[in-house]
């Protein structure tokens, strides 16, 4: 058998690090690290190293599937599509396009995401299009393109390197986006110091300079509490204040109150500690904040991104090499969903879809009419369908069942919806209630692009053929589009067109083209006639609003703090080992025998408090819902907080968790809420929450 | 050895004759600039030699395969799957994964896969010219010259600056399936003074690495039992358990074993129902918490630390000498690179030796 190599870039995190495939016999059977990638160096982390398990032929789907009766049946392509058609215009006709819509996958290319947003407006006449930055990164694209007037991060990983100070507030990276936690932990074995502000011990919080143990939920008051600290000690900067940023009167004046006691008292840091992290930020030649779900994941979100903001601007760190605010991005392609335009409210390249001239533009372009309404984000899209005005929805590569807050609203609102198509590679806990479900093509199956967070577009290529009758998702769109009537609008012969289609219809992508990808080992948005090579680090001489807008935020509690009933904090994090839904990683044994017993971590003291042993079973309950597991004892948490990783189907963490929401971006407060636990009798093993074959049963109908 | 020794113009010569009877497996580069070992290599392809071009991955995965398949049920009987093989060449293989091999021929001594493939790769090795990046063979007696006894055929540049002052190359025949696969090659045979050039070139090598002693301090100290326990619990924080350092070492040889059912979901109905099992074997890692789970949930290397040091253990110590005849490292220096969390060898043995010396 011989052994193909085909380069490409790892499927899990934003990092976005090289991969080499090697495929024998149509099966990719490892990976190789690539030594000349520009982020990843050579190295892997344990999910990438095990890719090839995530994709293997072993239970993936082949044919498409309908549900009949109770249990699915293989289906032709025809059969399938013909029939999601039919209802797709049924329903238009009857309630209208504001009653259909489309969630699009941050783990598909740009291209998929594309042809996904394209089928939404210019197919279906909806806006409702969106996908899962809602639940992960929606704050910071709302709340950076108030201040600064774009939402990616402004510098590129490489700057790690180059910084003085590195600040990571509510990210775990080492587990999270490995290859950018260990550039951190190299930094500062090099000398740079490092602060992590977090109410978990991670492990960089265990090497570094300087840890903020906070408690949860209380990032503003203590973001306000640094910046007061900045202000009464005259260690702003000054210059960069008066050429760059307005609003600095009133931001001084509204963080006057948050006092060194107030705030130590809100966030439980030592009030010394604050002067030191103050310090160090500000009078840096460059620091490097680097932020995750631990600022966007709470009903503050938005808040929070300003917050973080406005520390950024009045330090003037921000625009230099080894500066800048940096969201670490959740998905491969999260960056690129958001950049195609999979969101309700922005057309690719964040045209606004409001915006008259932007409908016009796509309507010439495109040659047919677009919708012209406002979109519903994917909750919303739920809300309608608990209502009864919403109908039918297209789910690409996502298991919102597993990963979205409050398991049961989200599977009872699947539950009504009259269609429900799942477009997936294996049968997750959400294609498991789908009427039907579609076999998608894996990354390693397909030519596209995927974007990482320090705006990289990058080429992956195809090294095996899809299984069985499994297609790529933008060629799914295309046959649907023949069969909805209108094969005139998305019939592309191959990836590289969706992408030139798309490149002359934005302005940050207008300079790139596959060859440039390959010659470059990627590019990095804006790349255009301005940026012929590309944009490193952004905002070095304006904000794309102009002048960055410093915005006073008020620290506000979270929706559900403990009380006599619910009395601990809860809150959820990700495991190395695992990713998402635990669909592709699972598959790994390797990666599966790391999975800890318990998985609702716990401080030494509760479970002495509490007499619970290690690994013994214990039911935790929250207002929404009831999930057994183990505890597992670690002084990771402080007392008072369990935290649970949200990877496992038999334990989801989204039973318990709030789907309160941040106001203007609809993103649920995950990352914390109030829980109550009993204990199991000490042999009885916790119960599997996992849904049986064929979905949510009768407790819903 | 001089008996088998014979000088060659052209390299090209040599690997085209190979050709006829092996299939090719060199070193190339692709588009992006990477370097790795290629299957089914066209001989015509200009290969890449020496120090200058050592893969990130060495080439273990020819003989140890990442990921195969053992043996499958099929709800009666059980049936071996042999793996399907063709003659290979690997042509142009470094000192340090050539000691490697040696290794590994021991360490897999009774595996039939590993023996079967084994077989039929002749290994065609090649005499590096100065010292490659993170590279410290010379310290742990991997390199940089081929060690005897390791490879089929060496070959070795005997010009200078490009002045060609005896012969292009030397070839030697280390074995008799070396020896077999140059038959009908019209080359003329070698002389004393080949050797002795060879040498003096190795001389002169040896004198371009860098000063590595504290590797070798750092040796004497990981035998001593000197390191002291916050060292190890300090470095293994940094460790990720990534796998990447075992994956990448030459040496490493861990494996575990799993069964995947072919089996349509239950919610599936479909023609086929036939449970047929498969079971196969992927590299393995000792820096994974489950590696040394035991059933009961007992693990003897639980802490993050117990599991770096006993890799480097495993890769330094004197216990192993009488099984191995040699340390566990062959100084190639990949898990450098690797690492992402900086505890690769030279980053481990210098904290080690500065910790120990001071």
């Amino acid at each position: 058998m011989v052994q193909n190599l085909v380069n490409s870039i790892c499927p899990f995190c934003g990092v976005g690090c090289g991969i080499g495939l090697v495929a024998t016999d149509n099966n990719i059977i490892s990976v190789h690290p690539l030594n000349k990638h520009p982020i990843s160096q050579g190295k892997l982390c344990a999910k990438g190293w095990n890719t090839a398990f995530g994709i293997s032929r072993h239970g993936r789907l082949t044919h498409p599937l309908m549900k009949i009766d109770g249990k699915f049946r293989e289906v032709s392509w025809q059969q399938a599509l013909s029939h999601i058609a039919k209802s797709l215009k049924k329903f238009i006709s009857e309630s209208g396009p504001q009653s259909v819509g489309v969630i699009s996958s941050a783990r598909a290319t740009n291209e998929d995401n594309y042809a996904a947003q394209k089928f939404a407006r210019a197919v279906l006449k909806t806006n409702n299009i969106d996908h899962c930055a809602r639940i992960c990164h929606s704050p910071s694209v709302a709340g950076l393109k108030k201040t600064l007037g774009s939402g990616a991060m402004t510098n590129s990983i490489d700057d790690v390197g180059k910084a003085d100070v590195i600040f990571v507030i509510g990210a775990d990276p080492t587990e999270n986006h490995a290859i950018i936690g260990g550039q951190i932990m190299q930094a500062k074995l090099s000398g740079a110091t490092l602060i992590v502000v977090d109410p978990r011990q991670t492990r960089l919080a265990k090497v570094a300079d300087l840890h903020l143990q906070l408690n949860i939920g209380t990032n503003i008051a203590l973001l306000n509490g640094l910046l007061n600290i900045i202000f009464n000690h005259n260690w702003q900067n000054e210059d960069f204040i008066n050429q760059r940023c307005e609003g600095f009167s009133e931001l001084k004046a509204h963080v006057a109150e948050y006092t060194l006691d107030k705030v130590a008292k809100i966030t439980g840091v030592k009030g010394e500690d604050l002067v030191k992290a103050a310090k160090l930020y500000s009078q840096a030649n460059a620091s490097f904040l680097a932020y995750g779900m631990g600022i966007t994941q709470f009903v503050s979100g938005t808040n929070n991104v300003i917050a973080v903001s406005n520390l950024a601007l009045i330090c003037g760190q921000i625009g230099r090499e080894g500066t800048g605010i940096n969201p670490l991005r959740g998905q491969n392609n999260v960056q690129g969903a958001c950049d195609m335009g999979c969101l309700p409210n922005v057309y690719p390249d964040y045209q606004s879809a409001m915006d008259q001239k932007v409908r016009e533009k796509f309507t010439q372009a495109w040659g047919t009419e677009v919708a012209n309404f406002p979109g519903l984000t994917s909750l919303g899209m739920s809300h309608q369908a608990k209502d009864g005005h919403f109908k039918g929805l297209l789910i690409f590569g996502e298991d919102p069942v597993v990963t979205d807050p409050d398991r049961n609203k989200v599977a009872e609102s699947f539950k009504v919806m009259d269609l429900l198509v799942v477009i997936e590679l294996s049968m997750t806990e959400t294609a498991k209630m789908a009427d039907i479900v579609l076999p998608a093509a894996s990354f390693a199956e397909k030519q596209g692009t995927f974007t990482n967070c320090e705006r990289r577009v990058q080429l992956i290529n195809k090294a095996v053929n899809p299984p069985g009758e499994a297609k790529i998702d933008w060629q799914i769109l295309k046959e649907l589009a023949k069969e909805m009537g209108v094969p005139e609008l998305m019939d592309w012969k191959d990836s590289e067109e969706v992408f030139h289609e798309m490149t002359q219809l934005t302005h940050s992508f207008s300079g790139i083209s596959y060859a440039g990808l390959q010659q470059n080992n990627g590019l990095q948005w804006p790349c255009n006639e301005e940026h012929p090579n590309g944009s490193r680090c952004l905002h070095a001489k304006t904000f794309p609003i102009g002048k960055g807008k410093l915005i006073p935020v008020d620290h506000a509690p979270t929706d559900e703090v403990p009380d006599s009933e619910y009395p601990f904090w809860f809150t959820t994090q990700r495991l190395h080992f695992h990713y998402g839904c635990g669909s592709m990683t699972r598959k790994s044994p390797l990666l599966e025998r790391e999975t800890p017993d318990g998985l609702l971590f716990m401080h030494p003291q509760d479970a002495l408090d509490l007499g619970l042993k290690n690994h013994q079973g214990v039911a935790v309950s929250s207002r929404r819902g009831c999930v057994e597991t183990r505890v597992e004892i670690s002084d990771q948490v402080s007392p008072g907080l369990l935290s649970m990783p949200y990877h496992f189907k038999e334990a989801p963490s989204n039973l318990l968790t709030n789907n309160a929401m941040d106001p203007g971006t609809e993103m649920p407060e995950l990352k914390v809420c109030a829980v109550k636990l009993v204990p199991l009798p000490e042999n009885q093993p916790p119960r599997s929450s996992e849904l049986s074959d064929v979905g949510i049963g009768e407790q819903y109908a | 050895m001089l008996n088998h020794s014979y000088l060659l113009k052209d390299l090209d010569i040599l690997k085209q004759h190979l050709a006829k009877f092996y299939s090719m497996v060199q070193i190339e580069k692709d588009a992006n600039g990477e370097e790795r070992w290629t299957d089914q290599s066209d001989p015509d392809t200009v290969g890449l030699f020496g120090h200058k071009h050592l893969p990130s991955t060495s080439p273990k995965g020819f003989l140890f395969a990442e990921k195969e398949a053992l043996y499958k049920f099929d709800g009666e009987t059980f049936e071996s799957i042999t793996p399907q093989v063709v003659p290979k060449v690997l042509f142009g293989v470094q000192a340090c994964d050539l000691t490697a091999i040696a290794y590994q021929d021991k360490f897999f001594k009774q595996d039939p896969y590993y023996q079967k493939r084994r077989e039929n790769i002749l290994l065609v090795g090649i005499d590096c010219e100065s010292p490659c990046t993170n590279g410290f063979c010379a310290e742990v007696k991997a390199g940089p010259h081929v060690n005897d006894n390791t490879a089929d055929l060496v070959v070795s540049r005997l010009t200078v600056n490009g002045s060609n002052q005896l012969a292009e190359w030397l070839v030697i025949a280390e074995t008799e399936k070396g020896q077999n696969s140059i038959k009908g090659l019209p080359l003329d045979k070698a002389h004393k003074a080949h050797f002795i050039l060879r040498n003096r070139l190795l001389d002169k090598m040896r004198s371009e690495f860098a000063d590595y002693s504290y590797i070798n301090n750092a040796i004497e100290y990981l035998n001593d039992n000197a390191v002291p326990q916050h060292l190890w619990e300090e470095m293994s924080v940094r460790c990720l358990s990534c796998s990447g350092c075992t994956n990448l070492c030459p040496t490493c040889s861990c494996y575990s074993t799993y069964e995947i059912a072919e089996k349509q979901p239950d919610n599936v109905i479909s023609e086929t129902k036939a449970v047929k099992t498969e079971t196969l074997r992927v590299w393995d890692s000792c820096l994974f918490e489950g590696f040394q789970r035991e059933a009961s949930g007992h693990n003897p290397a639980q802490q993050a630390a117990q599991r770096v040091e006993r890799f480097w253990f495993h890769k330094f110590s004197d216990e192993y000498l009488t099984e191995f005849q040699r340390y566990g490292c062959v100084g190639c220096g990949r898990c450098e690179q690797t690492c992402p969390g900086t505890i690769g060898v030279h980053s481990v043995m210098k904290r080690i030796n500065q910790e120990c010396c001071s």
